[in-house]
C-alpha cells in the first residue's frame, strides 16, 4: 500500500480508481510463461467488452474506434468485429495472429474510449489461451488487474486450475488478490 | 522407501533460521549469567518442562483436541491408506484418530515415530475425496517422520523460559537475590527478555513455516502426486467456495460500475503465521510437481 492510499484509508478518502490501461501489456510476459508452464498458447483472438450508453461522445467513439480499426487492420492484417451480447454489452473482438498486435489493438480500442472520456463504461479486456479448452485473462479495467477465469461448461468454472495459473503468474501479471472479484463472464464470445 | 529428495533453497533457510534461533538463546542465557541469575535453577525449570512436554504434550494435545483414537477395525479404509503410506515413508505406522468437528483439519502429534497420532477431523473427511483425504495424512505423516513435534518444542522453549522471565520480572521487580551479580543491571531484564521473547517468537514462526513446505513436499513424493494437496488444500482454505459464480456483467450492471477499494494481503500478518498461505503452498506444489515430472523423464 502506498502512502497515498495509506492516508486516503486513514481519512476514508476512498476515490473511484480511474480506469487503468498501464497494466495491460504485461499479458505479453505472461504469454511466454503461459506456454512454458501450462503449455497454453494465446489464441489469436482478443476482445473489448464495455457499456454502451446513449451520448454523441459514445457515437463518436464507436465512429473513431471502427475508423482506426479499419486502418490498422488494413496495416497488420488483423480483422475485428463489433457484437453485442445477451448482458447488452458491446464487445470489440480482435483477431491477429501476431499476439503483440493483439495486445496493441486492445489497447487501442480502449485508449480511445478514454479520450473520449468514456473510461468509466469500460468493463474488461479478455484475452483467450488455449490447450484443448480456453483459459482466460480478464483484464478488469477499474481494478487495473488481471484474473484467470477456466470455465468448464455453461455454469461451472475449474477454479483449481485458476489457482493455479494464479500461482506461476502472479510474477509476471498484476492478478486481483481478492477471489471474491473473480466475477465469470460466461459465453464470451471469443 | 523412497528417496527423499531435499529442496536446498529451504533447507539453507531452515537452518539459518535455526541458527539465530540458537544465537538468540545463547545471548539470553549468557547475559543472564553475567547479570547474576542463577543460570542452574533455569535450566532445571527448563529441562523439566522439555520433559513433562515431551512426555505428556501428544496426550494433552489429543485430550484438547477431543481427539478419539480409533481401531482398525472401526477405520478400516484410512488405516490401510496409513499403512501403504507408511511404508512408502519408511517409519512405524501410528495410530489413527477421529476429530468430531465439521471444520476439516488434520494433526499429527507425538514425541518420535513410534508414539505418534495422526488425527483427521469429521469435516476433513466429508469435504475432502479420498485421493485429497491420502494428500493430507501424507503432509501429517511428513511431520511425524521430520520429528516437528520434538524440533518445534526444542525450538520454543527457552522462548517460553524467555516471556515466564519478563513476566516475573515485572510483577516482583527482582527474581532472585543475585550472588555477587550485577545488581544494577536488574532493570534490564524485563525488557531484555521480551527482546528475546519477540525475536524467537518470529523466529519460530517462520521456522514452523518451512516446516509446513517441507511437509507439503513429503506428501507430494509420498503420493506422487503434489496436485492431490493442492486441491485439499484450496478446498480446506475454502478458497473454491470464494470466487464468485455471479456473471460480472450483471453485478457491474446491478450496482453502476461499483467499485470496491482493494485492501487485502496485509503482509504484517504473514510474519506472525504458523502456516504458509495457502496461495504459497500451491505454487511450491506446482514447483515440485515440475520437478517429479522432470525426473521421469
Amino acid at each position: 500500500m502506498g502512502i497515498r492510499e495509506a492516508l486516503n484509508s486513514l481519512l476514508g478518502n476512498t476515490s473511484l480508481p480511474k480506469a487503468n490501461l498501464d497494466k495491460l501489456f504485461a499479458i505479453s510476459a505472461a504469454s511466454v510463461t503461459m506456454q512454458s508452464e501450462f503449455d497454453l498458447r494465446p489464441s489469436p483472438r482478443a476482445g473489448i467488452c464495455f457499456k454502451p450508453i446513449e451520448s454523441s461522445e459514445y457515437d463518436d467513439a464507436r465512429v473513431e474506434i471502427e475508423e482506426l480499426l479499419e486502418i490498422s487492420s488494413r496495416e497488420t492484417g488483423s480483422s475485428f468485429r463489433i457484437i453485442t451480447d445477451e448482458y447488452r454489452f458491446t464487445w470489440v473482438i480482435l483477431e491477429d495472429t501476431d499476439f503483440e498486435d493483439l495486445i496493441g489493438g486492445v489497447h487501442l480500442v480502449s485508449q480511445t474510449f478514454m479520450e473520449k472520456g468514456l473510461g468509466d463504461y469500460l468493463l474488461c479486456a479478455i484475452f483467450r489461451f488455449e490447450k484443448g479448452k480456453p483459459v482466460y485473462w480478464v483484464y478488469h479495467f477499474k481494478l487495473g488487474r488481471f484474473y484467470p477465469f477456466i470455465p468448464l461448461d455453461t455454469k461451472t468454472r475449474d477454479s483449481a486450475m485458476e489457482f493455479r495459473i494464479r500461482a506461476l503468474l502472479e510474477k509476471d501479471l498484476p492478478i486481483e488478490k481478492e477471489i471474491a472479484k473473480w466475477y465469470p463472464l460466461w459465453g464470451i464470445p471469443l | 522407501m523412497v528417496r527423499w529428495q531435499k529442496d536446498r533453497g529451504l533447507q539453507v533457510r531452515m537452518i539459518g533460521t535455526m541458527f539465530l534461533l540458537a544465537l538468540v538463546y545463547f545471548i539470553f542465557i549468557a547475559v543472564l549469567a553475567y547479570i547474576g541469575i542463577d543460570s542452574f535453577l533455569l535450566l532445571v525449570i527448563v529441562m523439566g518442562a522439555i520433559l513433562l512436554q515431551y512426555f505428556f504434550s501428544d496426550r494433552m494435545f489429543l485430550l484438547s483436541m477431543g481427539a478419539r483414537v480409533v481401531s482398525e477395525q472401526e477405520e478400516p479404509h484410512l488405516y490401510e491408506t496409513l499403512t501403504r503410506l507408511c511404508s512408502i515413508a519408511g517409519i512405524p505406522r501410528p495410530k489413527l484418530a477421529i476429530v468430531n468437528s465439521p471444520i476439516p483439519n488434520a494433526f499429527a502429534t507425538g514425541r518420535n515415530t513410534k508414539n505418534s497420532v495422526v488425527a483427521v477431523t469429521t469435516g476433513l473427511r466429508s469435504t475432502l475425496n479420498q485421493e485429497e483425504i491420502e494428500a493430507v495424512i501424507a503432509h501429517e505423516l511428513s511431520h511425524v517422520k521430520n520429528r516437528d513435534v520434538m524440533v518445534m518444542t526444542l525450538a520454543s522453549l527457552i522462548s517460553t523460559a524467555a516471556f515466564f522471565i519478563f513476566r516475573n520480572s515485572i510483577s516482583t521487580s527482582r527474581i532472585s537475590s543475585g550472588r555477587g551479580g550485577k545488581q544494577n543491571l536488574w532493570f534490564i531484564i524485563p525488557v531484555f527478555a521480551a527482546a528475546v521473547w519477540v525475536i524467537s517468537f518470529l523466529l519460530i514462526k517462520a521456522l514452523s513455516r518451512y516446516r509446513e513446505f517441507s511437509a507439503d513436499r513429503g506428501s507430494a513424493i509420498l503420493t506422487g502426486r503434489p496436485s492431490q494437496l493442492a486441491s485439499a488444500l484450496m478446498k480446506i482454505g475454502g478458497m473454491i467456495d470464494r470466487v464468485p459464480k455471479e456473471d460480472l456483467r450483471k453485478v457491474e450492471g446491478m450496482n453502476a460500475f461499483f467499485i470496491i477499494p482493494a485492501v487485502s494481503g496485509s503482509s504484517i500478518m504473514a510474519l506472525f503465521a504458523t502456516h504458509p498461505s495457502v496461495e504459497q503452498r500451491i505454487a511450491a506444489l506446482d514447483r515440485i510437481e515440475k520437478e517429479l515430472a522432470g525426473r521421469g523423464d
